[in-house]
């Protein structure tokens, strides 16, 4: 089944140190919610596992992430393709882009397309927004403290 | 009558070990050293299987095999065969590729086994399932079946994923009845898909022998036998000899235990590769991917009347979807069981259908309780209510109008009905539903805000699924005959074994109730034996309502051969003509005497040999017969439902439900009529409840209970059910069978009773709230109360 | 692995399981009382209802641990020997059955109704209580019937 989902954040730092996080697999793979592993293959690729829990499914998530249509410092395409085993897959990805705030911040706006097959798509079907947007908020939340470790202390 | 005979409401023998515990599923089933199987399954509607890596699976201890479609083909096990010829309308063969046990290169619905984990127990199957990686290349899926002929191809071989073009009948007597007519009803109809649910899991438990080189497998079967010959004649996992099936309790079937699934297969096959008994269960979300889904038809229905409403005509023209592969029996379905039923109870003289049945990547559909005549009934029975309302009759009068009179008689569309008498089963259901104080109730209704409506079905079906030489002619690949043999102990008890199975119809009741009316022994020294192919030779299995009418029948035919040698034996043993010898009441007596010898002598007798001839009486008491009736039975009945609905949410209320039906000799009524009440549940669940949905790559979104709507106890009423008999003329017995008559009868009512009180016929099954509430947004009565 | 020890049908039980053991997989794999029955994955369909302590719970979403030292009565401990509890009687002389996997469940739900509700409670109360059982043979009709008809006997 497919979704899409849309959001905006406002970021403390400007659009190239953001720019730059987003291209760091360090934050990338601090800032994906229940990340366990996220290991640079190419500069645009990596592999990824990640444990995902919606409803009553959890499962592991093996799969690669891409980066694509990159356009320095503004934006790119980020995309992935899990196989979490007997629980089904998930793909799908965002597009990513920035733009100076006023205050000196930017203001990153992503647009996610997503599709999950097989058991999460059977039983944990209505719960598939529910979860992707708390793992979208997560991510954020998470990419945030990196931008600004002294909020997080404070 | 007998306090346990024909007609007598005697309790069930076989509800103490359910009530108890007691029973013995095959779920409940522990072998010795038993290992436990888990199937991958693709997650995916329509893809490659570009390579399956299983060998992290494999490392892990107390795993014993991952197996895939390549080590099935490697022993030339497969493919899973449809069992009924079809030929379209220019004389092709049906299109019907093979259907891999598991996949061989490709998927073709969410739920298709890729590969099976085998270890010691189901957790670390499970877990070992997950290190097994399948690489999947995925393809466009098709889901929706109108636009499927021109979508990508399921199978290369089916072009326009089609498998057959089938018509049925004169479309130009047929055309020109339309081109006469003074009125034209048309109805866009879908028939929606449905998922059976039997609330036992399928589940299998397979054993090999290296001793004996012999399989057992127990498996959740409503024919043991025709899963044997399947798995023999077509699978190539054993001969029949050297593989036994049996069904021990099954909880329920509704037909979608009737198939060999890829599940049972390959724990047979694997059992000898792993050494180890295998045991599989499926949860209810496989349940859900995996059992025959049914139903499943796009339909446009067309029927022509004269000015006082006299049929002319009938046409319809149906899309079928038959899923990713062709079913067991699948083919049948929306063909011989559907448009030969397309006469309903009317005397019509023209009918014409045309078939068209499509692959989809979705679940395989088959036959589901009713299997067709629901379709069937629904067409006519809502061209009928609809017909009646566009011209202003009373439905009850414009059916009545249009029955069959006289008996025997041969429709347009093969069948010939042997007997019935609609007029009786209507004028009996209009009394029981108070038809007359409809009126003041509906204005009662109103008084409270509710729309009350009222909506009637009258079904015909034809079942017993038997004829073999007249389902022969049709494409069937088997005979349907069924088989028992009586064994009489020596100490005059008797044994029963039948090719019926029962998984909830009563048989070990109602079949001894048979025994002891003709045989006027205890109940108690009566017992059933079935579903074990070592013990009972060979049979067809419970569906289509046969188990009655074919499987009592062979019980009928047997018993009268016992009697026969009872009689010869009696003749010795009392020194009498053997035409002289009369059996009544359990004794043989001489007619015109008080000589007698009781059944227990003469079982005894018969063992014993010491008091008749060898050359001319063998000793021993045990017959044969294998039955093959000469016709289908006719079950009709009338079904009147009333609803009130509430006009601001659409929710519907089913106020009364009035089922009447004439099954011809009843042999338990109480049975009968739990045989009704389920089956009507069933339909109500179909029009207002149930509906398997698919999302656009193929995901079924009703995978669970959570979002798949079955029918609970407050969303049924009470309800009051009546008979009519007018007796089957084509078996011994007389009995019509009545297993799938309330599922066939019911959807129909609900939803001429809902659109009767929204006034808008703009309503699909199933008929949920917000589609009533929909539905009633358009209609005239409400734009008439703005 | 944990022991796990309560009281099943009278007897003192105790088994060494996984921590992740549901209370169905105890009694049926462990303890093989197989009346106890699983017909869905969801906790929807009560093929599994047993009495903890008095009171129905589905078994399929207990936890075994969670069942330390409690007294639990499984559909095979409800007659009293010989004699058939009246709800199973009930079912029994009504046609509350066919298949008889969702019964069990059924028999256990309907005995803690009864306990609920009074050996009066009407049709429409026990239609609404069966909301987590679910039965695919009868209709439901003469299920409700027996429930009536068992919760009188029950009181007499």
């Amino acid at each position: 089944m497919a979704m899409k989902m849309s959001g905006e954040y406002t970021l403390p730092a400007d659009r190239q140190t953001v720019w730059e996080a987003l291209n760091d697999a360090d934050v990338l793979s601090a800032s994906i919610p229940g990340c366990e592993a996220f290991e640079k293959v190419s500069d645009t690729e990596f592999a990824a596992t990640a444990v995902s829990r919606i409803g009553p499914v959890k499962a592991r998530f093996k799969g690669n992430v891409t980066l694509s249509d990159i356009d320095p410092p503004n934006s790119y395409r980020i995309s992935g393709e899990g196989q979490g085993g007997v629980a089904g897959f998930a793909k799908g990805g965002a597009t990513v882009s920035l733009a100076d705030a006023e205050d000196g911040g930017t203001i990153l706006t992503y647009e996610v397309d997503a599709q999950v097959g097989g058991k999460i798509a059977q039983i944990g079907q209505r719960l598939v927004n529910g979860a992707a947007k708390k793992t979208a908020d997560q991510f954020f939340q998470n990419f945030r403290k990196h931008l600004s470790p002294e909020e997080d202390a404070a | 009558m007998s306090d346990n005979g024909i007609g007598a409401r005697v309790t069930r023998v076989e509800d103490k070990r359910f009530i108890t515990g007691g029973g013995h599923y095959t779920d409940d089933l522990n072998r010795a050293g038993q290992t436990y199987a888990y199937f991958l399954r693709s997650p995916h509607a329509h893809a490659n299987v570009k390579g399956i890596d299983a060998s992290g699976a494999l490392a892990m201890a107390g795993v014993h095999a991952v197996l895939t479609g390549d080590d099935l083909a490697a022993d030339e096990i497969g493919p899973l065969p449809c069992g009924w010829m079809i030929h379209s309308k220019d004389g092709s063969p049906m299109v019907t590729p093979g259907h891999p046990v598991l996949a061989q290169g490709k998927v073709r619905y969410v739920g298709d086994p890729v590969a099976v984990v085998i270890a010691d127990t189901l957790g670390l199957a499970k877990e070992a399932a997950e290190a097994v990686s399948v690489d999947y290349e995925e393809l466009a899926p098709v889901i929706d079946l109108e636009s499927a002929k021109t979508a990508a191809l399921v199978h290369d071989e089916a072009a326009a994923n089609t498998a057959f073009e089938w018509e049925l009948g004169d479309k130009a007597a047929t055309q020109a009845a339309f081109d006469s007519a003074h009125h034209v009803t048309t109805l866009e109809l879908s028939n929606n898909r449905l998922v059976p649910n039997a609330i036992e899991p399928r589940a299998a438990v397979a054993e090999y022998d290296a001793g004996l080189d012999r399989y057992t497998l127990w498996t959740t079967s409503q024919n043991p036998h025709v899963a044997r010959l399947v798995m023999s004649a077509f699978l190539n996992i054993a001969p029949e000899h050297k593989l036994r099936v049996i069904a021990p309790d099954v909880g329920g079937g509704f037909g979608s235990k009737i198939y060999v699934y890829p599940e049972e297969t390959v724990c047979v096959w694997a059992s000898r590769k792993v050494k180890r008994p295998i045991r599989w269960t499926a949860d209810r979300t496989e349940s859900f991917l995996t059992d025959a889904h049914a139903r499943d038809h796009v339909t446009t229905a067309e029927m022509a009347l004269d000015e006082k409403g006299k049929i002319l005509g009938l046409r319809v023209k149906t899309l079928a979807n038959v899923g990713g592969y062709m079913n067991l029996f699948a083919s049948s379905v929306p063909t011989y069981l559907y448009a030969t039923l397309l006469s309903g109870q009317y005397n019509i003289q023209n009918i014409y259908a045309e078939v068209d049945a499509i692959y989809t990547t979705t679940t395989p559909v088959d036959a589901y309780r009713g299997a067709g005549r629901p379709e069937a009934t629904f067409v006519v029975e809502r061209l009928m209510e609809v017909s009646a309302r566009e011209m202003g009759i009373d439905p009850a009068t414009l059916r009545k109008r249009n029955f069959i009179k006289s008996f025997p008689h041969q429709t347009p569309v093969i069948m010939a009905y042997d007997a019935g008498d609609f007029d009786a089963v209507i004028n009996k259901a209009l009394e029981i539903a108070d038809y007359k104080g409809f009126g003041k109730r509906k204005r009662e209704s109103a008084k409270k805000g509710k729309l009350r409506g009222i909506g009637f079905s009258n079904y015909i079906e034809a079942c017993g699924i038997a004829p073999s030489q007249a389902v022969g002619s049709l494409g069937a690949g088997v005979g349907l005959w069924e088989s028992a043999e009586v064994r009489v102990n020596p100490v005059g008890t008797v044994e029963i074994l039948t090719g019926a199975h029962t998984h909830g119809q009563g048989h070990e009741t109602t079949f001894a109730q048979l025994v002891v009316d003709r045989l006027g022994i205890p109940f108690e020294n009566v017992s059933i034996v079935h579903g074990d192919t070592d013990k009972v030779q060979f049979g067809m299995g419970t569906y289509g309502s046969r188990s009655g009418p074919v499987g009592m029948s062979a019980i009928s035919k047997a018993l009268d051969k016992v009697i026969d040698k009872g009689k010869k034996i009696a003749a010795h043993l009392l020194e009498a003509a053997e035409a002289d010898i009369e059996f009544a009441d359990g004794n043989f007596t001489v007619s015109g005497t008080d000589k007698a010898i009781d059944w227990t002598s003469l079982a005894l007798g018969a063992y014993v040999a010491h008091g008749f001839p060898p050359q001319e009486i063998e000793p021993g008491l045990k017959e044969t017969s294998f039955y093959d009736p000469t016709n289908f039975t006719f079950p009709s009945g009338c079904h009147i439902c009333e609803v009130e609905v509430d006009p601001d949410t659409g929710v519907t209320d089913i106020i009364s439900w009035t089922a009447v039906d004439d099954f011809g000799v009843v042999i338990n009524p109480m049975i009968v009529e739990g045989q009704v009440h389920g089956g009507i549940a069933q339909g109500v669940g179909q029009a207002m409840l149930e509906c398997a949905h698919y999302d656009e790559d193929g995901q079924l979104l009703t995978g669970s209970y959570m979002d798949y709507t079955m029918p609970r106890a407050d969303n049924l009423p009470s309800f009051k059910i009546g008979t009519t008999v007018t007796e089957c003329p084509s078996n011994p017995i007389g009995m019509k069978g009545c297993g799938e008559a309330g599922a066939i009868g019911s959807p129909p009512a609900l939803i001429n009773a809902i659109t009767d009180a929204i006034g808008s016929e703009d309503l699909a099954m199933p008929a949920t709230s917000e589609s009533v509430w929909q539905a009633l947004q358009t209609s005239a009565l409400k734009q008439a109360a703005e | 692995m944990p022991t796990v020890s309560m009281t099943v049908n009278g007897q003192a039980v105790s088994a060494d399981v996984d921590a992740r053991t549901l209370l169905v997989e105890y009694v049926r794999e462990h303890l093989r009382l197989t009346g106890t029955h699983v017909g869905c994955d969801t906790s929807q369909c009560g093929a599994c209802v047993v009495h903890l302590n008095g009171r129905a719970v589905k078994s399929c979403t207990t936890l075994a641990a969670q069942c330390e030292g409690a007294e639990v009565t499984t559909i095979e401990g409800l007659a009293n020997g010989d004699d058939l509890h009246p709800m199973q009687e009930a079912f029994r002389e009504n046609h509350g059955l066919q298949c008889g996997f969702c019964t069990p469940g059924m028999i256990m739900a309907a005995v803690d109704i009864v306990n609920r509700h009074g050996n009066d409670v009407d049709e429409q109360t026990i239609r609404e209580e069966l909301e987590g059982n679910l039965c695919r043979c009868t209709g439901y009709h003469n299920i409700v019937k027996s429930i009536s008809a068992g919760a009188e006997s029950m009181g007499s």
